[in-house]
């Protein structure tokens, strides 16, 4: 086990590698100047001269290659650059967006499953029912909702109507609360409906038709079908974890959440390629260890699974 | 079993998101109002941009230390677009040779009174740290004692006190700063209290502003990108004013004018389109100028822009040229006179080609609106359009010349001159000359414009090169945008009537 898990690591390091190559090359390819950015980002008119010396400061004139190779030997030595907007080391810049995301993300994310695990687990178990017919047209409305419709709801209701919350909401514990409702309600329909689908395929299987003919318990069936889908609900979890960390970016403009994501949308209209860069490599690395996590985990709670 | 362990599960989960949401009390009132009579006076401000550093050198940072009142510059723009002075007494020229006097008790927050000597050493900052600066770097600058700065630009360089007019030339005490990004020293009324980069800023009274008493006692910035939360935090009372207000929360605010003051002035940032000479001829170009109605998008715009003359606001000197009225009729008398016909489809046609105009644009200051908008106006005529739309004019369409009819936004007066966009637009070679006019009589009169010191010629200057462009139609400039700003009955001095954005707060800011 420990030589496949090595062996993942290695595949890991190339998938990055070849990841961050393709992603410093479109960032190359695609079109806008990051020096004509940021000596515009007030609307002044700007001189070919003065764009030339920024470029050159930037060092934007410099090969593709040569960059990419500085970029890469920074990023073994676990420097990231200076961020092209503001000169700022973009390590920091990330550390703390990422930080912001993940208490954001990861409340969302537990939230979702307070609210989607026993209702997924109703609904299956009681599948066509009044409860279950009520479980499905909730989560497809949550699933529908669009994030900053929700959101904007949430603050009308809350700040204003109820006065309950600031609209200008902190940047502590009370100011996740609204943040943190607005992620977990299309997640949570999106889990239920997984969910149940899983636990329903589950249901079909051999083993449960035979506990129910010897008569066994219906708790003990739902042990059974929960301990058997658990790996599958592992991996559901794991793809929404990368999706989270990303698509956030909504819910963390609109709640004023300085988070990764709003950071990198600002970077992408700026141009900002060291902080897109750096960003890719993160998530990267995030998504591939939460998805091999899962696939160990599912392979541990399911030994039949192959790792 | 499992049903109780599910039900626990959820409760301690909700009990622990009840007790974290009720970590702080108070909800909504904790964030609401302003300083009171008994408390502090602190104005609430949403600000729709963040940046990472305070260094007033830097990029754009200037603009916002000028907005939360730390920094100042020599000098001043103020709402008629002319120059007041503000760190400086006065200043002089004589040839290339100019003697900048600074005021006497100009001093930095820290009590240290700003000298010739500092003066000089934040310009050569600036020009290391900043592209757009680096020409003071070529200036020969020296101090006449503590108060007199004499700089000589080798060439006449008629515009030098408009350029110390901004922000990124604000002035710094080089020495007593320690942390550039965090806290600068400045000389403004105000001083960094809490600076969360790319997030809200809060400043405090400058206990010993040279300019006297202040009239807050300090200043939050709220680091608010969406127009929604904007409108809602004003209407929940957490914030006391803002500008750029979108036109869907300026009808909202219109509707209750004992609650909201609305200020709205016409600002300097100009949306103007650039109409290719190498691929419309004279006739083409008179006609498009002749179709667009400016008066039409301003109206759709709902307020947030004001129909253009030219680049330039219209009460400034430098703003007085005219353009034809809006006339369908003559435009499709051109374009007939060029020998295109009416086809069956409503579209014009020669040689069996649909008349059809390439219009670039890109999705910001509604510039995507207003693409829709000409191909309306240009279908009522019978002129086909297809658009070209980029995300980034300026490595696209601004590059490769490839349009008919380009659009674009930019401020065209940041400094109460026109020289900076005559020389971006018109001058040979310049960044935004991409639409192929060339016109010698224009080369002249600018060289003259470089070096012409006298205001008022300066102004006739401008408005000579500004017409002959509108005359041969190499631009048609549809609108300027409004400065809007709304605030609580009672605030005021929030720079609502300076038309330029890198003013906000000063010591006469006051929430009443």
């Amino acid at each position: 086990m420990i030589v496949k898990i090595l062996k993942k690591i290695a595949s890991l390091i190339v998938i990055l590698l070849i990841l961050s190559f393709l992603v410093f090359g479109l960032m190359y390819l695609a079109p806008g100047d990051p020096a004509e950015r940021k000596l515009s980002q007030q609307g002044i008119p700007i001189s070919k001269e003065v764009l030339e010396a920024e470029r050159a400061k930037m060092g934007l004139d410099r090969p593709f290659l040569v960059r990419y190779g500085e970029w890469l030997s920074g990023i073994v030595r676990g420097d990231f650059g200076s961020s092209y907007k503001d000169d700022m080391p973009v390590g920091p810049k990330l550390g703390a967006g990422l930080k912001n995301t993940f208490i954001l993300a990861f409340s969302s994310l537990i939230l979702a499953l307070v609210i989607a695990f026993p209702l997924s687990v109703i609904s299956a178990f009681r599948k066509n029912g009044v409860i279950d017919q009520i479980v499905r047209l909730l989560s497809f409305i949550g699933n529908s909702l669009p994030n900053f419709l929700i959101s904007i709801l949430l603050i009308y209701f809350f700040c204003i109507k109820l006065n309950l919350f600031p609209v200008i909401a902190k940047g502590n514990v009370q100011g996740l609360f609204l943040p943190v409702i607005s992620l977990a309600i299309p997640m949570a329909g999106r889990f239920i409906r997984q969910m149940r689908a899983e636990l329903l395929d589950q249901m079909k299987e051999d083993y449960v038709t035979g506990m129910q003919g010897r008569g066994v318990k219906q708790g003990y069936i739902v042990k059974n079908v929960l301990r058997n889908s658990i790996g599958h609900i592992f991996t559901i979890i794991a793809l929404q974890i990368g999706s989270l960390m990303g698509g956030s970016v909504v819910i963390e403009t609109i709640f004023r959440w300085p988070g990764i994501g709003k950071l990198v949308m600002d970077s992408i209209t700026a141009r900002d390629y060291p902080v897109i860069l750096g960003f890719v490599i993160i998530i990267g690395v995030i998504y591939l260890v939460i998805n091999q996590l899962s696939d160990v985990l599912h392979h541990i709670l399911d030994p039949r699974t192959s790792l | 079993m499992m049903k109780k362990k599910i039900l626990s599960l959820v409760l301690i989960a909700l009990l622990a998101i009840g007790l974290a949401a009720c970590g702080k009390s108070g909800g909504g009132q904790e964030g609401a109002g302003s300083g009171s009579a008994e408390g502090p006076k602190i104005l609430k401000v949403a600000a729709s941009f963040a940046y990472a550093s305070l260094d007033v050198h830097k990029d754009s940072n200037g603009w916002y230390t000028s907005i939360y009142g730390m920094s100042e510059a020599l000098f001043k723009m103020n709402a008629n677009m002319g120059i007041d002075p503000w760190l400086a007494e006065s200043a002089d020229v004589d040839g290339t040779v100019w003697t900048i006097k600074l005021k006497d008790n100009a001093a930095f927050s820290n009590g240290n009174p700003v000298t010739a000597d500092m003066v000089i050493r934040n310009l050569q900052r600036l020009a290391e740290v900043n592209s757009g600066y680096a020409y003071f770097a070529e200036y020969d600058m020296k101090a006449d004692g503590d108060k007199t700065v004499i700089i000589d630009t080798k060439d006449p360089y008629p515009t030098l006190i408009n350029d110390l007019t901004g922000s990124a030339t604000g002035i710094v005490d080089l020495d007593a700063t320690t942390d550039f990004d965090n806290d600068p020293i400045c000389t403004g009324p105000f001083v960094i209290k809490n600076f969360q980069p790319e997030g809200d800023v809060e400043v405090a009274k400058n206990e010993n502003y040279w300019g006297g008493d202040v009239a807050l006692d300090g200043a939050i910035f709220y680091y608010m990108q969406t127009d929604d939360a904007k409108l809602l935090a004003m209407q929940n009372g957490e914030i006391d004013c803002y500008n750029s207000v979108s036109s869907a929360a300026l009808a909202v605010y219109q509707q209750d004018p004992d609650k909201y003051k609305i200020v709205t002035i016409p600002g300097a940032r100009l949306q103007f389109y650039i109409l290719n000479v190498n691929t419309l001829d004279d006739s083409m170009r008179e006609a498009i100028n002749l179709i667009v109605d400016k008066d039409a998008i301003a109206a759709y715009l709902e307020g947030t822009v004001s129909p253009a003359v030219g680049p330039f606001n219209a009460s400034a000197a430098y703003g007085k040229v005219t353009v034809p009225a809006t006339d369908t009729a003559k435009a499709k008398e051109l374009i007939e006179a060029a020998g295109y016909t009416m086809g069956a489809d409503g579209f014009y046609e020669k040689d069996g080609q649909k008349l059809t105009v390439t219009v670039a644009y890109y999705q910001a200051r509604s510039l995507d609106t207003i693409a829709l908008l000409l191909k309306d106006q240009f279908k009522a005529v019978g002129i086909d359009t297809t658009f070209r739309q980029e995300e980034d004019p300026d490595s696209t369409y601004i590059q490769d010349g490839n349009f008919d009819l380009a659009l674009y936004c930019m401020i065209a007066d940041s400094s109460g001159d026109p020289l900076k966009f005559i020389k971006s637009t018109l001058e040979d070679d310049a960044y935004y000359d991409c639409g192929g006019y060339d016109n010698a009589q224009i080369q002249e009169l600018i060289a003259q414009l470089k070096q012409e010191t006298d205001t008022a010629k300066r102004a006739e200057l401008a408005n000579q090169i500004i017409q002959m462009a509108i005359d041969d139609n190499a631009f048609g400039y549809t609108g300027l945008f409004n400065k809007t700003t709304v605030l609580r009955p009672g605030v005021s001095g929030f720079a609502e009537n300076i038309p330029f954005d890198f003013y906000g707060i000063d010591a006469n800011t006051t929430i009443g």
